[in-house]
């Protein structure tokens, strides 16, 4: 399975990049929000930083720990917002 | 008693003319306005963009916002704030894109009954808007560089 992940802000600009691709190597078990963000901070060490505070939006909502990741699915990585 | 939300992205500076305009033609911002029985406070914070980062000179300041996401959170963070504090209605309104040095980026305005409830509203949802909404604002140096 594999997944797309959006990135903003000081990810993107780590990454030069404003997407990810994340390879998940279960076939038949889809991911939760905090297992995919393992998987990306794994497999794109220069996100690595980005993490610590950071949460996956999945449809423009913030993911619950309980549910799991579709490879339809739009993802976000949410991290060092600073509105205002 | 429900409290009344409106929030709007604004693509550059929140200037006063763009502000009237969507004041006048929005129908929640509309609503907003003329929803005051009761209220006996009105308070405005406006967020302007500071000539300085890290003791820095800095042209502008370029905000990237993740919609329709930002929109939804905000909305969300303000009625929660609002209904906590017990204020009657908050307005938000943010920038996308790039806003000059002394211009408004963020502007928030809370009515209440009394001035308590608003002052509190304002200030928790400000701290909340900054770590939970996805609003990222990236730096345009004065040197260009």
């Amino acid at each position: 399975m594999e997944f797309e992940v959006r990135l903003f802000g000081p990810a993107a600009q780590a990454a030069r990049a404003d997407r990810l691709r994340v390879r998940w190597a279960s076939s038949d078990r889809r991911p939760s929000p905090r297992e995919l963000l393992a998987a990306l901070g794994e497999q794109h060490p220069a996100v690595g930083f980005a993490l610590g505070a950071a949460r996956l939006a999945v449809n423009h909502a913030f993911a619950a720990d309980s549910s799991r990741v579709s490879p339809e699915d739009e993802v976000a990585l949410i991290a060092l917002v600073g509105g205002g | 008693m429900s409290v009344l939300v409106a929030v709007a992205i604004v693509e550059g500076a929140i200037l006063a003319e763009r502000e009237r305009m969507l004041r006048s033609s929005d129908p929640s911002l509309r609503a907003l306005d003329r929803a005051t029985d009761g209220v006996g406070a009105r308070l405005r914070f406006e967020g302007v963009v500071r000539g300085l980062e890290e003791g820095r000179p800095i042209a502008a300041l370029d905000y990237e916002v993740y919609e329709p996401m930002a929109s939804r959170e905000l909305a969300r963070v303000a009625r929660e704030e609002a209904e906590r504090a017990g204020a009657r209605s908050i307005l938000v309104l943010h920038s996308s894109g790039r806003v000059a040095v002394g211009e408004v980026s963020f502007l928030c305005e809370v009515a209440s009954a009394h001035r308590a409830e608003a002052l509190a509203a304002l200030a928790a949802f400000v701290d909340r808007m900054k770590r939970e909404v996805p609003i990222w604002k990236r730096v345009i140096p004065a040197d260009g560089a």
